[in-house]
């Protein structure tokens, strides 16, 4: 095992940027503001916002180091759907409106960038070794909810990847798990939509080596409003709006455990 | 039972198999083939008498749920025959959501208000999701009735009630035996449920297998030929192992049969390639089916 190219001692996490742009430039912004060293990306950048280029000029303009997910994956391979893996045929419905839009609306040049993107990235935070994935280190659409994901699995997929911090996104909740001396697993949240609590800010992340790690969830507010009706204008479902201007989850629900979808209205 | 069930005969030409991957789900044959209920399409042949596959031993759930555990698994699933026919299924529940999220796959029938009280406590002072799934195969008594039994389908509908007035979701699982179409049906099961009160319905929707009491359907088995440029790591027998009577099998719906049978002692053991030999394999290749909840 390798050791990380880069090391830092504070650093900014985003998660799925879902073609949130305004999000994403506000996250930047709040960032910048934190004293952070780097800024990172773990991936998903498209999917349901209505203008999913706007997204690459401010990731390449602020240095942002992104990872590939899913969503990235099936862009930049120009495969059937968005590989998040859902079952449920009205989640399905709607992943497949986000993904065939998305895809059309992704400039060819920014699809080979997509190709390009690494699927994990490894760095040192003071003296913790870091692993940053999009679903997990083992699967980039496999989802670790916080109410689903044992203590028992995390230590095993730290050990498995020679790591003491692991970071994730692909659900769209963010969590911190504190393994007590066996390490940290952060899911720290994504920009691309509210988390289903019934208000519209989005999340990052900050981690600092103090020289114990830090964990920080930053809540980004942002013009929502106009995001929300930008996506209607582009004629993408009203269900995405909602979500934006409301702050709960409308589709991709059947996947939550009964312990965040309980937290939700639908 | 056992012997009108579809055994790889000895001889047979080899099977393809599937590689082991992780342990993601660990399920549980709780009460072997033991049911309140036999169901005319039961994969399982479960059924009120004489078993053909065993109720657990407490200590046998409790060891494979703790070296589950220190194996990594992901998720704890309950199944049988009725779970809630087991003396200790609710300890054991509770021991397995200390461990990871648990499902308990149920046709509700006896899921009282004592139960249901149980259950929310446990889902309440657990760090893990507790789901429970409830089979209905159709939203019409009658019909229903006629594949799962008279009052099979008043029984899953209180438990629906009686968990969802507790907070719980339960997650409601039909077989497309009735079936007009997945979008059609996920539909009318959705539009149903809301229709009766639960604000947020959760449907699973499954395929009925040549298996159990609707063997002898097919004879088609996989081949390599046939598996030729296909993902095997798609299978769910790639990231699943069933503890139930006579050891570990590598899936839910082949426990108990010696075809499926990968290890007659420790998980660990059963973590080698599982043979694709059965005719429900077939099924599972082609609708890219699962057992879990998603």
């Amino acid at each position: 095992m390798s050791e990380p190219a880069r090391e830092h001692r504070r650093i900014a996490v985003f998660g799925g940027v879902y073609s949130n742009a305004p999000a994403l430039a506000a996250a930047i912004a709040d960032a910048r503001t934190r004293s952070v060293e780097a800024m990172y990306c773990l991936g998903d950048l498209g999917g349901f916002g209505p203008w999913p280029d706007r997204v690459f000029p401010l990731l390449r303009d602020a240095g942002v180091h992104v990872s590939r997910g899913n969503y990235d994956e099936s862009i930049a391979a120009g495969l059937d759907d968005c590989g998040c893996g859902y079952t449920d045929p009205r989640d399905n419905h709607y992943a497949r409106i986000s993904y065939v839009y998305t895809y059309e609306h992704t400039a060819p040049e920014h699809r080979a960038w997509l190709g390009t993107l690494p699927a994990h990235q490894r760095l040192r935070l003071g003296p913790h070794r870091l692993l940053m994935c999009h679903g997990s280190p083992r699967r980039v659409n496999e989802f670790l909810w916080e109410s689903t994901t044992p203590d028992g699995l995390l230590r095993r997929l730290l050990d498995d990847c020679a790591a003491d911090v692991l970071l994730c996104t692909h659900t769209g909740i963010k969590w911190h798990r504190d393994l007590h001396g066996d390490g940290h697993v952060v899911n720290v949240g994504v920009l691309g939509r509210p988390e289903n609590d019934g208000r519209t800010n989005v999340w990052y992340t900050l981690l600092s080596a103090e020289p114990d790690l830090r964990v920080e969830f930053v809540p980004v507010a942002y013009d929502h409003e106009a995001h929300a009706r930008d996506i209607e204008r582009v004629g993408l479902p009203a269900e995405f709006a909602e979500t934006i201007r409301t702050g709960w989850w409308t589709t991709c629900l059947e996947n939550l455990p009964s312990r965040e979808r309980g937290r939700g209205r639908f | 039972m056992k012997q009108t069930l579809p055994i790889m005969p000895e001889g047979t030409v080899a099977a393809p198999t599937a590689p082991f991957v992780s342990l993601d789900t660990l399920w549980i044959q709780l009460t072997g083939t033991w049911c309140n209920l036999e169901c005319t399409h039961c994969l399982n042949a479960s059924g009120p008498r004489d078993p053909w596959l065993k109720p657990l031993a407490p200590a046998v759930v409790r060891a494979a749920i703790a070296e589950a555990e220190r194996l990594g698994v992901r998720e704890i699933y309950f199944t049988g025959g009725e779970p809630f026919l087991h003396a200790e299924a609710l300890p054991l529940i509770a021991e397995s959501l200390g461990v990871a999220a648990t499902t308990v796959l149920s046709n509700g029938t006896l899921i009282t208000d004592v139960v249901a009280d149980a259950l929310a406590d446990l889902a309440g002072r657990s760090r893990y999701s507790l789901e429970i799934r409830i089979s209905l195969d159709d939203i019409d008594e009658t019909l229903n009735d006629a594949i799962r039994g008279a009052g099979a389908w008043a029984g899953a509908l209180e438990a629906v009630a009686r968990l969802t007035a507790r907070g719980l979701l339960p997650i409601v699982t039909a077989t497309d035996v009735t079936a007009t179409g997945v979008q059609g049906r996920y539909d009318q099961l959705h539009e149903f449920l809301l229709a009766r009160g639960v604000p947020r319905p959760r449907v699973k929707l499954m395929p009925t297998f040549s298996l159990g009491r609707r063997a002898g359907g097919s004879a088609e088995r996989l081949t390599e030929a046939g598996l030729e440029g296909f993902d095997r790591t798609s299978l769910q027998c790639t990231r699943a192992r069933v503890v139930a009577e006579g050891g570990v099998y590598a899936c839910p719906i082949l426990a108990g049969l010696e075809g499926a049978r990968l290890s007659t002692g420790s998980l660990e053991a059963s973590f080698q390639p599982a043979s694709l030999y059965h005719p429900a394999c077939v099924t599972c290749h082609q609708t890219g089916m699962t057992c879990a909840n998603g």
